[in-house]
């Protein structure tokens, strides 16, 4: 008979301030009024109402009749409930105090900086979450679980080497073949967890499908299901909010909560803790994840954050924004996995979960996300050494960017920085080039909106593009060694 | 493939066309693009004509020569001789590994370098060019006789899809072990553009609601445009709002723009490549109607877009597409291109999940990065 290990991933991101417009007479202190939107207060309280205080009430007292779960929350969720929610907090704390749950790690900012070529910042957002839970909750977390599943080797060696004892992800068939997720593996040594995508989201998304022929689900089918499973430990991990917010209370999801604990004993199918399953089971086999992946939609990738020109263009940006990032708070809100989702543009079964979870659209997202990176970087230039290979190699709102155009009109590519240019100046077709070069209107961009009148005086005389990628390419290096 | 490029190769690439001097036709970006991709982990040196001086880019030096010549096969050998010169040039301290020919232009240049490690790369052949067909004309004759003997002393030849490798293995006796099947490749991002549909269709004079087919290429008897005509009278019976955006140019425009004179097809002529970028993001259907087809590139670009396609089921496209999975495959006639057409548009959600489909095989399998591979390892099979 297996063991059930359930676990509840709790977060709330900072949506971003729709309305932003560049103000240069805030002060840096009120920052955050200005990029971040009224809306998450009233947000945070509606998830608190709905879901944290009658869902964590619920909890509580399985738990004490011996039912147990794990926790992940974020850093960016409790900064929230501290501020606006305390009833949430109080409920939280007892969780964690409880001898039935356990708390996960995860990085501070439920961010995507496991998937930045430099490691430092990941791990540094990693510690930070340790930090917190140790001095909120007297925690001291052993399993990490990542930002949405995200896992590769190189994240498992990262792991590793922090000293966790094992990590969560999600149990993909293209990696497993035809093995089975209930079983403990590992990856580049380290214990891994999967989840087992079946069972999760029966409830996370099946539950209110009146089409799906096993509607309505009940707590005595499911936990039928899990019986049968013929494999150590079954982990079914799943949005805290499933419970109130995206499930609503009157679907019923809250009885099938409150019953799952005795029709589980009925099928004589025990709840066990993550560092449990660690201690109690050994690894049946490894498994090897070149590619990265997550729990996220069918395709259980990055795609989900990373799918469409406009998030690798934001993710891309939000990289090369380290270099400007002396105040590290807000850049490091900006990497909250959520502000890429919100970019997305699937459509499909995929595309309706996201249109639920995204309260803007993806090109009005990317805009507001670019807009204010760009406010972020050039409110920071004025503190840099080298201030003007900053201002060349900023990132630009789409007010500034550069739109390649044909004499037809827009051409569908845009540069939001000089790195960016150099990129596009290889991808975009000759003839918009050459349409640019006769207006002069690169000189412009480069003398008037990054403000280099050393490139601009440079390359005023090209005719060609190779000659005008090549200035460009290397200038672009030589400014990137100045910041250096 | 992991381990058999670890030694870095001295390559030379001789192609009559190149993407930054003399460019005719899909030839120049696909030889310039496998170039490229050597590049990264070889010495390239990339044999072609132009008028100007020789240069460097991304790693691939580029030597030019100045042919000349009253007529096509004259100036093609003229070429080749300029291409040996400026080979021998660059051959002196460290050889070339191996050398690697495009099309039957440089066939004379390969010829004379006959004893040394060559390839012959088929894009396409005079029969196919000729519409399936053999001609009698003497440029006919000679440009086939030039593509057997290519085949005939090349050490090894590769052809851009199955179906062209059975054309070549019957029309001039190439042995099935000497051949390889190396797909073209894409570079996505140089066709998709993040852009206004919408707007792009309103430029047109179209509602930008209304449903858009795109036909891109060559208005002659091979590409099948006048198929594409016949179908849209009948789609035009299932949807009214149907509109028709032919792009490109030939000697059947004349005829087909009489033809379409009642018919909501609108003939822009050629395009350049930023027009082209733009229709193509805008469209809402791209149809290939071929009759013959040894590659079809203009699939890869349209899946690249995340197009919906509805192809001809011959050559390279038969091959390519899982019909109904990442496009839609019909017979080279105006009835059942009309139904394939019909079938996308009927259902425009199903046409965009197809399109998202080519794209994900597009970056599976045609990536020149992994083609870049396949073709080194080509290489190493070559006998001298």
């Amino acid at each position: 008979m297996p063991a059930l290990s359930i676990g509840f991933e709790v977060h709330q991101p900072y949506r971003l301030n729709r309305h932003f417009a560049p103000d240069p007479k805030i002060k840096r202190k009120d920052l955050l009024n200005l990029y971040f939107d009224e809306i998450n207060r009233e947000l945070l309280l509606r998830v608190a109402e709905k879901c944290y205080i009658p869902a964590t009430t619920q909890v509580l007292e399985m738990m004490d009749a011996g039912f147990s779960c794990a926790f992940s929350f974020s850093g960016t969720l409790i900064e929230q409930v501290e501020k606006w929610s305390p009833d949430s907090l109080a409920l939280f704390e007892q969780v964690a105090a409880h001898r039935n749950a356990e708390i996960l790690a995860q990085t501070y900012y439920h961010s995507i900086a496991s998937c930045f070529h430099d490691k430092t910042e990941f791990t540094e957002q990693v510690r930070m979450h340790a930090n917190l839970m140790r001095d909120l909750f007297h925690a001291d977390p052993a399993v990490f679980e990542n930002t949405e599943f995200t896992f590769n080797n190189e994240i498992a060696t990262h792991i590793k080497d922090m000293g966790f004892a094992g990590i969560f992800t999600e149990g993909v068939d293209r990696i497993l073949g035809w093995r089975s997720p209930d079983y403990l593996y590992t990856c580049r040594d380290i214990p891994v967890l999967l989840r087992n995508t079946q069972l999760s989201d029966d409830i996370a998304f099946r539950f209110t499908n009146r089409s799906w022929d096993m509607y309505p689900l009940t707590a005595d089918t499911y936990a039928k299901w899990v019986a049968q499973s013929s494999g150590d430990v079954v982990n079914v991990f799943l949005d805290y909010e499933s419970f109130g917010e995206h499930l609503w209370s009157d679907t019923g999801i809250f009885d099938f909560l409150r019953h799952l604990p005795e029709e589980l004993s009925a099928q004589g199918v025990s709840t066990i803790l993550p560092s449990k399953v660690l201690a109690d089971y050994s690894p049946v086999g490894t498994i090897d994840v070149t590619e990265t992946i997550s729990w996220a939609d069918i395709e259980k990738d990055t795609s989900a954050w990373m799918g469409n020109d406009r998030q690798r263009a934001a993710f891309f940006a939000l990289q090369t924004a380290h270099a400007y990032s002396k105040d590290k708070q807000v850049w490091r809100y900006l990497q909250t996995s959520d502000h890429f989702y919100y970019m997305a543009s699937k459509f499909g079964s995929c595309g309706e979960v996201h249109s639920y979870f995204c309260y803007l659209e993806g090109e009005d997202a990317f805009k507001t996300y670019m807009r204010i990176l760009a406010d972020y970087e050039e409110r920071n230039i004025r503190t840099m050494k080298n201030r003007k290979a900053a201002k060349a190699l900023r990132t630009l709102s789409p007010e500034n960017a550069f739109h390649f155009a044909s004499p037809a009109g827009y051409i569908g590519y845009t540069a939001y920085n000089l790195d960016q240019f150099c990129e596009l100046l290889h991808i975009v077709p000759r003839d918009s080039i050459q349409h640019h070069l006769e207006r002069g209107d690169f000189t412009f961009w480069i003398r008037d909106v990054l403000g280099d009148t050393h490139l601009a005086e440079s390359i005023k005389e090209c005719t060609e593009r190779q000659e005008l990628t090549n200035l460009v390419c290397e200038w672009r290096e030589r400014l990137w060694s100045h910041l250096k | 493939m992991e381990g058999t490029t670890v030694e870095s190769l001295k390559i030379a690439i001789f192609c009559w066309e190149s993407l930054y001097a003399e460019r005719v036709g899909g030839l120049a970006r696909a030889a310039t693009h496998l170039a490229e991709t050597l590049a990264m982990s070889h010495e390239v040196h990339f044999f072609t004509r132009g008028w100007i001086q020789d240069q460097t880019i991304k790693g691939v030096q580029y030597h030019y020569c100045q042919p000349g010549g009253n007529n096509m096969v004259e100036y093609c050998d003229s070429m080749s001789y300029g291409m040996v010169e400026n080979f021998h040039r660059f051959d002196k301290n460290r050889k070339f590994d191996y050398l690697h020919f495009n099309d039957w232009h440089a066939v004379q240049a390969l010829h004379i370098l006959q004893d040394r490690n060559t390839i012959l790369t088929f894009h396409s052949t005079e029969y196919g060019r000729n519409g399936n067909q053999f001609g009698d004309w003497w440029e006919f004759k000679e440009i086939s006789g030039k593509e057997w003997y290519g085949g005939l002393i090349a050490k090894r030849v590769t052809a851009v899809s199955a179906t062209l490798k059975n054309e070549v293995m019957q029309l001039y006796n190439v042995p099935d072990w000497k051949c390889d099947v190396v797909p073209n490749g894409v570079v996505p991002r140089e066709f998709r553009a993040e852009i206004d549909a919408g707007k792009v269709k309103q430029a047109y004079g179209i509602h930008p609601f209304a449903p858009l087919i795109l036909f891109i290429g060559r208005l002659v008897y091979q590409k099948g445009p006048d198929l594409l005509i016949e179908a849209v009278r009948k789609v035009c019976q299932n949807h009214w709002d149907a509109k028709v955006i032919v792009a490109g140019t030939g000697d059947m425009r004349q005829f087909l723009a009489e033809r379409a004179k009642d018919l909501p097809v609108n003939f822009i002529g050629y395009i350049p490549d930023s027009e082209y970028v733009r229709l193509l993001n805008a469209c809402d259907l791209v149809v290939i109607p071929s009759r013959n087809e040894p590659f079809g590139l203009v699939l890869l670009e349209a899946w690249s877009a995340e197009k919906g396609v509805v192809a001809s089921n011959v050559g390279g496209l038969s091959e390519n597409i899982d019909a109904f999975v990442d496009g839609v495959k019909v017979e080279p006639d105006p009835d059942s291109l009309a139904w394939g057409i019909n079938s996308m548009m009927d259902d425009p959600k199903n046409a965009i999940a197809l399109g998202k489909r080519g794209r994900k095989k597009v970056d599976r399998m045609f990536l020149w990065g992994p083609i870049g591979g396949k073709i080194t390892e080509t290489y190493s099979r070559v006998v001298a």
